[in-house]
Parts: C-alpha cells; structure tokens; sequence
C-alpha cells in the first residue's frame, strides 16, 4: 500500500539506495511519495506528471512497461506501472498513481509505452479509471454496452445488464475507413484465428490497411474468481486455464512464485528440479502445437506438419499424464513445492523421458526438413510480419516474439529462479524480426528445452533416496501481512507471464492481476501487418502464437 | 486440314496402338456413333446413341468423382500424415460415400440474404458442368470418345475455362466479402495461368500440327527410340519434357490445387467463392472442383502421356490410371507444399510461366522447322 505521506522527495531520505536512485532520475516535482514493493522500489506520482516520469524512468534504462495494474481502495484509485529493464528484469521500479474517488483521472501513459494502450483500456473497462490523453479509451473486455466496472468499489453483480436494441443496429454502417477501402470481420469464427479473435481488417485491394484486434470473447473474470480463492489451494487449478495449450505448469509457476515470495516460502531443492524438468516439458508441448498450427497456417489444408507435430506434443503429454495424472489441467504445483513425487517407478518415467529426448533431434530434423528449408515457406515467411526490435519493446513484447526480433530477454537467465541458473542451457534469439524468426526460435528453443530436461533427469536419478523433499512446510492457512504487494514473472511459453498481488490480511489476495504475454504480443499486430497482404496477417498472427484463454483471461 | 509432321522423320512401324490411327481422322463421334449402330442407325438412333454416350461418359466421371472426393481424397491425406481415416463402413470405408452423399443432400439449403438470385443458384451448376462438357472431346481409349471435331483440344480448353464464369458469379452473388475476395482471386490467377498453359499446349500441336485429339494420341504412338528391346512410345513428356513439367504446374493452378489454392485458401478467406454454400449447391461445386481435377489430368494424359496408350492393359483403363495418378499427384502436393502468396503467384505467373511457355514455343518451333 502506498504511504501517500505527501512529503517532497528530498524527505525520503530515510529511503534505501534504489529508491533514491530512481528519485534521482524522475522530475522533482512528480513524486509525492515512495513505498516498497516486495520486487521493487515504488514511486508515488502525482496524477498529471506520469509521462514526464515515465519516460524520465523510460529513457534511464527501464525500458520495458511490464504491466499496469488498477485497483480500487475504500478511499482511491491506483494504477501502477510495472517497469523492468530489458537488459536487466532484475533492475525493476513501480509508479503508483493514486486518484481520488471523485474524480478518477490519471494521465495516460500510452504516448510513453505503447503497451499502456491496452492495459490501461483495461483498467477503465474493469476498474473504472480513466485516462487523460488516452488515444482509445473505449472497453476492452467487456462489451461496449456494458454498464458498470466490474472490479470497481461500487459495482453491483447482481443488476441486470440492460442493453438497448439500437446499440446493435448495424455496427458497421457507413464503415468506410478511407477511400477504396474494404471493411472486413476477420473472426470471431475464422479458421486461422486461433480461438475467439476478432480483428477488424480494412482492406485495400489484398493489402491490409488497418487491423485493429477485437477481444474479449472468452473473459472469464479470471483475476476475481483468483481473488475469491484462498492462496493455499484454491487459486493454483486456474493458472492452467490461461494459456491452456499444455503450457499449465508454466502458468502455475508463475502463481507459485509470486505467491511464494509474497509469504516467504522456501521450496526444497528437489521440488525446483521437478519443476523445472515438467515446466520445460510444457514449453516443448506449447512450442509444438505453435510451430504445427503456423505451419497450418502458411500450408493451408490439415497437412502433415501438424500432425507430426501434434504427434510429438503427444508424447509429452503421456509423460506429463504419467507425472500429474492429467493431460491439461495439471493442478501439479503446490505453494512450497509439488503436489506429488515423480511416479513409480522412477526408472521406467526416466526412461520414457530419456526415450523421448532421444527421438526428439530426428524429429527436429523432420521440422526443419518440412518446414524451415522449404523454400516457398521462407519466400512467405521471411521479411514478412517485421517487427523492429524497439518497436517491440516499446509494446512490452517478450518470450519467442522479442527473442525473434532480436531482443535478448529471458527470465530464466536474467531473473533466475527454479533450477534454471545451475543448469547448462543458452538463450536463443534470431535478428530476423520476422516471421520466421518468430518460428526459428520456437524450433531451436524446443532443443534447448530438451538439454535442461536431460540435465534434470541426470540430477533426480542421482538424488538421494532419503532426500526427496517435494514440499516445504507451509502453514495450512496461509495469511501474509497486509498491504504486502509483489509482482513475480515466469517466462512462460509465450513470453513473460507475470502476476500481481496485494494482501489484505486476509487468506485470500486483495487485487491479484495477470500479465499475460499474449495480451502484449497481440497488441503488436496492427504493427506488423498493416501495408502487408491478408496471408500475411494471417502468418504473423500466427507466428505471435497467442492463446485467446490468456489474452482474454 | 495441316499435314501431320513426322518428329521422328522417318517413317516407323506403328506399334499396338490403343486407339486410333495416326493423321488426323475426319471429325467422328466415336461411342455415340458406335450405340446409334446398335440402334440400327437413323436419325433417331444418332440422337439417342449421343444422348446415351454423354449420358455414360458423365456418369463415368460423377461416379470417380464420388469415390475420390469423399474417400480417396481423405484415405490419401491420411496416408501422407501418419493417420487412418475413415474405415467404419464397409470394406476399407468405402460406403462412407454412401454416407456422406445423404448426409450433404439432406442438409438445410440456406440461401444468405441479399443473395443475388438467379447467379447464386446458377454458379454451382455452371461448374461442374463446365468441366463434364471438356471431357465430350477426350480420347479415353477403347473407342470410349464422344467427339472427335478438328478442333477438339481448343474445345476442352474452352470448355474447362467456363469455370471462371461460375466462380466469379459465385463469389459476387454471394453478398459476402470472403466470398467477393475468392472470386477475384480466382479470376487473377486463372487469367495469369490460362495462357502458359493453352501455349505450352501449343508447342504440342506444332509437333502433331493437329488439334484433334485422335491425332495427337495417335503421334504418341509412334516409337521414339528403342531401348534394350523395349520400345519408348513417342510421348510428348518424353519428347519434351520441359513443356510437360510447365504444363503440369500451369495445370495446377488452373484447376486450383496446391500450391495454388489461393481462390480457397481456408486459413485466409475461409473458403473463398464457396464460403456461402451449403447442401446441394455445395455438393455441385465439390464436384465440378473434383470433375475439374480429372479434366486436368485428362488434358494432360492426352497432350503429353499418350492418351490411353499403355502396355498389357486395355487403353481405357490406363486412361483412368493416368488421370487418377494426376489426382494422386494433386493430393500428395496438397499435403506437402505451402501455398504461394496471391502476389508471388500471380508474379510466378505472369513473370515466369508466360516467359518460359513462349521460350518453350519458339524453340520447338525452331527444332521443328529445322529437322522437317
């Protein structure tokens, strides 16, 4: 919780070296105050100087607008900005932006990070703050029609949503954006979109002239139904109903890690292996389905590619199914640890894995055959769907997206946690920028997944039997201290999956916000696809790898 | 009527031809000729034996179509991507086209609003029937020949190109917009790939110096050279094997198969000029693409792999092994190649195909001129 003590700057002299660092670099008359994040020094700013700040902060290395989260307190609004470095994610600051009640007016950060367009069109749509110099600020989960903010103080669930008829007559009447142009729905039933997407094309001839996605189909209230859950064991089953492409340990990493932090929970060793060894099997099962449906996409009919590639997925979901006893909803970590040991017996489950990971380079070697070296697939694929390196940043792009165009970022390495810096492993990137860079590094990732996953085999065959802790112990009613608050990422499959928490005091979270990676990698696509052909919207579309579960969330 | 060039220059003895004679026949008609004979002639024979013969052929072709639409088709696939397909009804799934035939008549026709009517409804006929009409002039071998005019291959060329008509009236009466894209698109690529193709049949003709399809398979049945004991027919893809290649790709995107199934291209623009059409009106144009298939392949036997001619076997089932191994071959690029980008097809068309088809005619023009 913000201390909104009111003080100048030069009164927080008590404050630790980085938030002195950080009043150095942002303009005297913006902060009103400081708090301590549990990752990150905080500023508070006065609600007109957040670009001036921003990209003060922007401009002194913290280039990456990780998140923006919104909350209602009995007595304020608050937006933070969530920063990091995109050399250093361990360098981190938080700009917390009080408004009062009366009068939620914040300045909007959108002409600083790009990024800031969605996520604050997001927090107006469900908490209810609005923002000054905005360039859209128009809903973005819920339907324009809708009445009332959701996760706003004065919301009321029970009133009926009442939406007059001429709100639906012909939405897309005198919808001539330009001369010669064609209005066109792509989605939200569009085979190529991968899930409920809606993107609004404008077409000129083939080309596109304007895309503007349209989410929001499958908003499931996932942050409230976290916040209505209790942290021990109700919150961890939804992770794994975000980015639902096998990617469900990942995703609950991602919670773990959050949540561990914010109550200072240790995980034995033995657990961080698991968890690295099944996290990095999810990747290979997510990086599977990525490179199998772009290749759907760019091929054209249900070619063999994809079913090669599900193929393989399938036998990391049987070693995955041998391991939690589920094929997508894992449910598999707990807070402290993992629900379960490695099955029995152990040398049978290694030796399915080792069997796997033997398989895998021909494989590979089938996908670069198929895919990589086609010469049609690179004619399509390369230079096409560019996205520039500071365009990308500027859009809070991370996982395969950044690292295909050239951005070396990472969590794994930079923000180190799991197993992850005792093991052998690089990061790959791709100068490319373009689509298929994009699938390139999918496909080398895949390898470097399999490298961590036989080092951790090594390490859990050779761990003594004595030793095997999977848990560590953790309180059966967990209540961290009030007013703690954390913001924790995972390099989940598709990028940096991030999660917010405030305590209250309570077992269950305050606020608890989702940074999901998808929602920033779409956001994006107008970049890469405009002044370019329709299947090559369809191919960057595509290669961005997104997962309507977790944009919409 | 032009003298028939001898590429081989010297006169060689004719082998087992399977059809035909060599030279240029008087216009016939084959089958129907052979029914009204049945019939013990007349007018009245004549007009029921061609009735009869079209009425044959076109079931011929409906009834391949049958089984490799709703089951070669999937059986194919399948084989190329490590699956099974269907195998529940009858031996090896075969009724399944029992199956699904009643299963697509009986479903609901729904005719979208705004629709404009009269072309809606005649798209889906003018296609399949566009592509039986070429079949009227091919040689399937055994006397199975409908017609046989002196202009014969412009005929089915001609024919086959009608399909542009329904495709463009489909995707504009449609009242849809993937639908009006998938036209156009159709439009673009057929007039970018009609011409290397119907001039890289050209270079064929110069060599028969006939448009006849009786002559021109008749040519191929002369020997080209013998190897071993083994006589090499005098077939235009081993004659000219270039042409034949640019044939064969010209060939797939005339019909719309990958690596050119741009006017479809379902992960772009759903399913282009069919995306409003469902039931019977989808089932016509599932045929008339199917039929279209066949076409091409039956061009393509005619021009460059000696028509029905082939050893041991009757010609008429060689003609269906070749114009079946052409669909095998339409299969097995659908499976394995990416398709092009609207663009680069329309580039490779106009900027590659039509150079190298013009090239390919002048230089057997040359070759030809000089060794006659």
């Amino acid at each position: 919780m913000a201390e909104t003590t009111g003080t100048r700057p030069s009164a927080a002299t008590a404050a630790d070296d980085p938030t002195r660092e950080l009043l150095d670099i942002v303009p005297d008359d913006a902060v009103t105050g400081t708090d301590d994040h549990l990752n990150a020094p905080a500023l508070v700013v006065r609600a007109d100087r957040v670009q001036a700040t921003l990209s003060a902060l922007r401009d002194a290395g913290l280039d990456h607008c990780a998140c923006v989260t919104a909350q209602a307190y009995d007595d304020r609004y608050e937006s933070i900005y969530h920063l990091r470095d995109y050399d250093d994610p361990t360098r981190e600051a938080s700009v917390v932006v009080p408004v009062p009640t009366d009068d939620p007016t914040s300045e909007s950060a959108a002409p600083v990070f790009r990024t800031a367009d969605w996520h604050e069109r997001e927090a107006y749509d469900l908490v209810g703050i609005e923002y000054d110099d905005h360039p859209n600020l128009r809903r973005i989960l819920l339907p324009e029609t809708w009445q009332g903010h959701p996760l706003g103080p004065d919301f009321d669930g029970e009133e009926p949503q009442i939406v007059p008829f001429r709100e639906h007559a012909n939405p897309l009447a005198d919808d001539r954006r330009g001369a010669d142009t064609m209005f066109l729905n792509v989605g939200p039933h569009h085979p190529s979109t991968h899930g409920v997407l809606h993107l609004k094309v404008s077409l000129d001839g083939e080309q596109v002239a304007a895309v503007e996605p349209d989410i929001g189909y499958i908003h499931r209230c996932e942050e409230q139904m976290c916040q209505q859950g209790t942290y021990r064991h109700q919150i961890m089953p939804y992770p794994d109903r975000w980015d639902y492409i096998s990617a469900g340990i990942l995703n609950e990493w991602a919670y773990a890690r959050a949540a561990e932090d914010l109550a200072d929970l240790e995980v034995p060793e033995y657990a961080q292996v698991i968890r690295t060894m099944s996290a990095e099997l999810c990747r290979i099962a997510s990086h599977m389905l990525a490179v199998g449906t772009f290749a759907l996409d760019v091929y054209g009919d249900f070619t063999a590619i994809f079913m090669y590639a599900v193929r393989d997925r399938e036998k990391v979901q049987n070693i995955l199914e041998d391991l939690t006893g589920q094929r997508l909803m894992f449910n598999y970590l707990r807070l402290g640890g993992v629900v379960w040991d490695l099955p029995e017996p152990r040398e049978e489950f290694f030796e399915k894995i080792r069997d796997f990971l033997d398989d895998l380079p021909e494989s590979l070697e089938e996908y670069h055959d198929l895919i990589t070296s086609n010469e049609i697939l690179q004619s399509r694929t390369v230079g096409t769907g560019v996205l520039p390196p500071e365009v990308a940043k500027s859009y809070g792009a991370t996982g395969p997206v950044a690292r295909g165009s050239g951005i070396d970022y990472d969590l794994r390495r930079d923000d180190p946690y799991g197993y992850y810096d005792e093991l052998d492993w690089d990061v790959i990137t791709d100068d490319g920028c373009d689509n298929f860079s994009r699938l390139f590094v999918r496909l080398r990732e895949v390898e470097e997944s399999a490298k961590i996953i036989e080092q951790c085999v090594d390490i859990l065959e050779d761990w003594p039997e004595d030793e095997r802790t999977i848990q560590s112990n953790v309180p059966r009613t967990l209540k961290p201290e009030a007013d703690k608050e954390i913001y924790r990422a995972v390099e989940a499959a598709k990028g940096e999956l991030g999660i917010y928490i405030r305590s209250d005091g309570t077992d269950k979270p305050g606020r608890f916000k989702i940074r999901s990676p998808c929602f920033s990698n779409l956001q994006t696509l107008p970049e890469m696809s405009e002044g370019e052909y329709v299947p090559d919207m369809i191919a960057s579309l595509g290669s961005l790898d997104i997962v309507l579960g977790e944009v919409d969330r | 009527m032009p003298v028939p060039l001898q590429a081989t220059g010297t006169a060689t003895p004719t082998g087992t031809a399977a059809n035909g004679t060599a030279g240029a026949a008087p216009p016939s008609a084959p089958l129907a000729d052979a029914i009204s004979g049945l019939l013990g002639g007349g007018l009245l024979g004549d007009v029921v034996g061609a009735l009869l013969g079209a009425f044959l052929i076109a079931n011929l072709m409906l009834i391949m179509t049958a089984v490799a639409g709703p089951w070669a088709k999937r059986k194919i696939t399948a084989a190329f991507t490590d699956r099974i397909a269907v195998n529940r009804i009858g031996p090896f799934g075969l009724l399944i086209i029992v199956a699904d035939a009643v299963r697509l008549l009986s479903k609901e026709l729904v005719i979208p609003d705004g629709a404009d009517r009269p072309a809606f409804d005649i798209a889906p006929i003018v296609l399949p029937f566009s592509a039986l009409l070429g079949f009227a002039v091919i040689p399937m071998g055994n006397g199975i020949h409908l017609a046989d005019p002196e202009t014969g291959l412009v005929f089915a060329f001609a024919a086959s190109s009608i399909a542009s008509l329904g495709l463009i009236m489909a995707g504009y009466a449609s009242n849809n917009k993937y639908s009006l894209l998938g036209g156009l698109r159709s439009i673009a690529q057929n007039l970018a790939y009609e011409i290397p193709l119907v001039i890289t049949a050209a270079s064929v003709v110069i060599f028969t110096g006939t448009l006849q399809m009786s002559g021109i398979v008749a040519q191929q049945t002369e020997t080209l050279i013998n190897v071993g004991g083994i006589r090499i027919p005098q077939w235009f893809a081993f004659v000219n094997p270039f042409a034949f290649v640019l044939f064969l790709a010209a060939n797939m995107a005339e019909i719309g198969r990958n690596p050119f199934d741009i006017p479809e291209a379902p992960t772009e623009i759903v399913a282009g000029y069919q995306t409003e059409y469902g039931s019977v009106y989808f089932v016509l144009f599932y045929l008339g693409e199917f039929i279209h298939i066949f076409l091409g392949g039956a061009i393509m036997a005619t021009l460059f792999l000696g028509g029905p001619a082939g050893p041991i076997l009757p010609g008429f089932l060689w003609f269906i092994i070749k114009i079946w191994a052409f669909f095998l071959f339409t299969q097995w690029a659908r499976s394995a190649i990416p398709r092009v980008r609207i663009d680069q097809l329309i580039e490779i068309g106009w900027k590659g195909m039509l150079v190298l088809s013009f090239a390919n005619l002048v230089l057997t023009a040359i070759i030809v001129g000089v060794i006659a």
